[in-house]
């Protein structure tokens, strides 16, 4: 075997997943800051849609992912975490739990408030998708630091 | 107070008709790419991972992980 350094199997699956959710949820969230959907009251079938194509995208390029990096790694794909992959793993879900509790705040105790329907709806998946992106970006950058 | 820690683990495996960073991780119990790491003093092991390693050369760890201010 090639004494290479390759990227690790799960740094590989933290880009995908990170990619996944800015392919998906960028454009999702880019249409809503610009108005596309209208405030319309609760359930507003058509930004349920928006938001159920937006979800079914991200699962079919995240089933799809995981499917041809396993094929393309398949000794890697086995190996169970060893210690670094368990503190890099702790230390981003660390990271993204602050940005969570902090959103949950924001959108559960702040914004009744002063919002109701899609709007604390959204704020709500911003805020899981920010912790999501921090959490795999954290994973990233954990890895590249110690990249040989 | 600063250091680092140091390692002759790349010198060690050539020494041990040149054992992959892949087999030598196997037997410790690591991915490829953290003996990779630690080798390039980019990850600094466990101590028990460090004693597997120093283990898998029949030597003192000090002879495998040197401290160096």
């Amino acid at each position: 075997m090639s004494e290479r350094e390759t990227m690790p199997y799960r740094e590989k699956v933290a880009w995908l997943s990170m990619l996944a959710m800015l392919f998906t949820f960028g454009p999702y969230f880019t249409l809503v800051a610009s108005g596309y959907f209208p405030e319309k009251p609760l359930p507003d079938l058509r930004q349920l849609a928006g938001y159920a194509i937006t979800a079914a995208v991200q699962v079919t390029i995240l089933v799809i992912g995981h499917i041809v990096l396993r094929r393309n790694n398949r000794l890697d794909s086995k190996v169970p975490a060893d210690e670094r992959d368990i503190a890099i793993k702790q230390r981003s879900v660390s990271a993204a739990y602050y940005v969570l509790i902090t959103g949950m705040i924001l959108v559960g105790v702040i914004m009744p408030f002063t919002s109701s329907g899609w709007e604390i709806v959204n704020s709500a998946l911003f805020m899981i998708v920010l912790a999501e992106l921090v959490q795999f970006g954290m994973v990233v950058v954990g890895y590249r630091r110690q990249a040989a | 107070m600063t250091g680092s820690i140091n390692n002759n683990i790349r010198l060690l495996r050539f020494l041990q008709s040149e054992m992959t960073q892949a087999e030598l991780g196997q037997r410790v119990g690591v991915t490829r790419q953290t003996i990779a790491a630690i080798e390039a003093g980019k990850y600094s092991p466990s101590l028990e991972v460090a004693f597997r390693i120093a283990a898998e050369f029949k030597l003192p760890l000090e002879q495998v992980f040197q401290w160096q201010e």
